[in-house]
């Protein structure tokens, strides 16, 4: 059974539509989401989070509807939306303080591992850290309650490259401990890099969801890299 | 909800929220306008509502394993302790102006609203106004807050206004009663008063739920 199965979410804005979107997360796989700016990633992201609400369609975590249950799915699911600066001016150690209130699985071990990864001084307020930290403070929330399931919205913005390398390995890490990591970006090397899967979305629809092995089968075409299929798709408007 | 009226003091409070309460003992003062106070203390809960919004407080929350419901009802519940601190921190001046203080000069020749039950009475009025108007104003978009602060300015100041007026009318001096006189009266504009503050805050939590439910953070 997949840890997530989103089916035929649809959300209408003015000027955006997001369209007939399904997919399934699985244990141990790591899917990249990839689209350029404004292709719908975020409002999926948001949609499947309860940020959003979508006009139509069904969300499922670990079975169960994500509306009637929302609050113990997401005990199990760890959410990260890049580099959103929550409570700027308060240090690191009292807003981890308050959050770890809300975990039944709150791990204090982790989060002493993960702040020593990511070099975060828990003695620092949000508003000091560069963008790229403040992507590995918000990471380090999302990743201290032993989720199943995590969703991120593009963890690698702003990191440098030694960084995003450290992240990508941390992902396999979590993947090999059968979590679903599910993580947003438009750096087709950090797909190259870590995910079992890719998800491409095009104009708000899904383009693709496959495998990278079948991706690079199906949509590379002439040796093409990753990269160049995915800009030639976006060029060509169509796969 | 203890954990989240926690998060609110230790996150998304401004220091002035806890500050504005001093404001309560503004009832000592003679010659000035003593209902002013009770929009100082909304002024203050405003503040921490300005701090949530830059701190995107209402988004982290929303990640939070809690229901929504309970997000907005955290929200007044923090302010609903302010309040209740800054009734009790000014009811402290009114009972001493009623009794050892009664017959004292300066506030016995005071052109302006004597502190009473009255008093108190009205003070829970724009309490109530505040958790209506700008509360729930707020959580129409729960982004956009200055148009429900202006109106709840308006609204806090005519209330305030009409207690300044109201007791000049020779049928209403009765209103302006000093120590134990009118008890009667005092005690039912306070109970109307606290009436309207506890009706006020119970629709406009219910209101406010129901919207919250239906936007897109």
């Amino acid at each position: 059974m997949a840890l997530c199965s989103i089916r035929n979410l649809s959300k209408t804005y003015d000027s955006f539509l997001l369209s007939d979107v399904s997919f399934e997360l699985n244990a141990g796989r790591i899917t990249g989401f990839i689209g350029r700016n404004g292709a719908g990633k975020t409002t999926t992201i948001r949609s499947i989070l309860g940020l959003v609400h979508p006009d139509h369609g069904e969300i499922f975590y670990f079975g169960l509807p994500f509306e009637e249950n929302e609050r113990e799915i997401k005990q199990r699911v760890g959410f990260s939306t890049g580099t959103v600066n929550y409570y700027p001016k308060k240090k690191i150690k009292n807003i981890a303080a308050v959050t770890k209130t809300f975990y039944q699985n709150w791990d204090e071990n982790a989060y002493r591992e993960y702040l020593e990864l990511f070099s975060l001084d828990e003695n620092k307020m949000p508003c000091e850290l560069s963008e790229g930290m403040k992507v590995k403070f918000n990471l380090l929330l999302a990743l201290s309650h032993r989720a199943e399931i995590l969703i991120l919205d593009e963890p690698t913005s702003g990191l440098d490259p030694f960084s995003r390398e450290e992240l990508l390995e941390l992902f396999i890490e979590l993947k090999n401990r059968g979590a679903a990591v599910l993580f947003s970006t438009h750096i087709t090397s950090d797909i190259e890099k870590c995910a079992d899967d890719i998800m491409y979305i095009r104009n708000g629809r899904i383009a693709a969801d496959c495998s990278k092995e079948e991706f690079v089968k199906n949509y590379c075409k002439g040796g093409e890299t990753l990269e160049e299929s995915i800009l030639r798709m976006e060029r060509d408007g169509k796969i | 909800m203890t954990k989240l009226l926690k998060k609110e003091m230790k996150l998304t409070a401004s220091p002035l929220s806890y500050l504005f309460i001093v404001f309560g003992l503004m009832a000592f003062l003679p010659g000035y306008p003593i209902l002013i106070g009770s929009f100082f203390v909304c002024l203050g809960s405003f503040q921490s509502f300005q701090c949530a919004r830059e701190a995107n407080d209402i988004t982290y929350t929303a990640l939070l394993p809690v229901a929504k419901s309970d997000i907005v009802r955290a929200k007044y519940m923090f302010c609903a302790v302010i309040e209740l601190c800054y009734f009790i921190l000014t009811s402290v001046p009114v009972l001493i102006r009623m009794t050892v203080l009664s017959n004292v000069s300066v506030y016995r020749h005071n052109a302006l609203m004597n502190a009473n039950l009255v008093y108190l009475g009205f003070v829970l009025l724009i309490l109530g106004l505040f958790n209506r108007i700008f509360i729930g104003g707020f959580f129409k978009t729960a982004y956009k807050f200055a148009k429900p602060f202006v109106i709840f300015i308006i609204a806090a100041f005519l209330t305030t206004g009409i207690g300044e007026s109201l007791f000049h009318i020779p049928a209403f001096s009765a209103l302006n009663a000093f120590g134990f006189a009118h008890i009667g009266l005092q005690v039912s504009v306070l109970m109307t008063g606290a009436a309207a503050f506890v009706l006020l805050t119970v629709i406009s939590v219910r209101q406010a739920v129901k919207n919250f439910e239906r936007i897109d953070l």
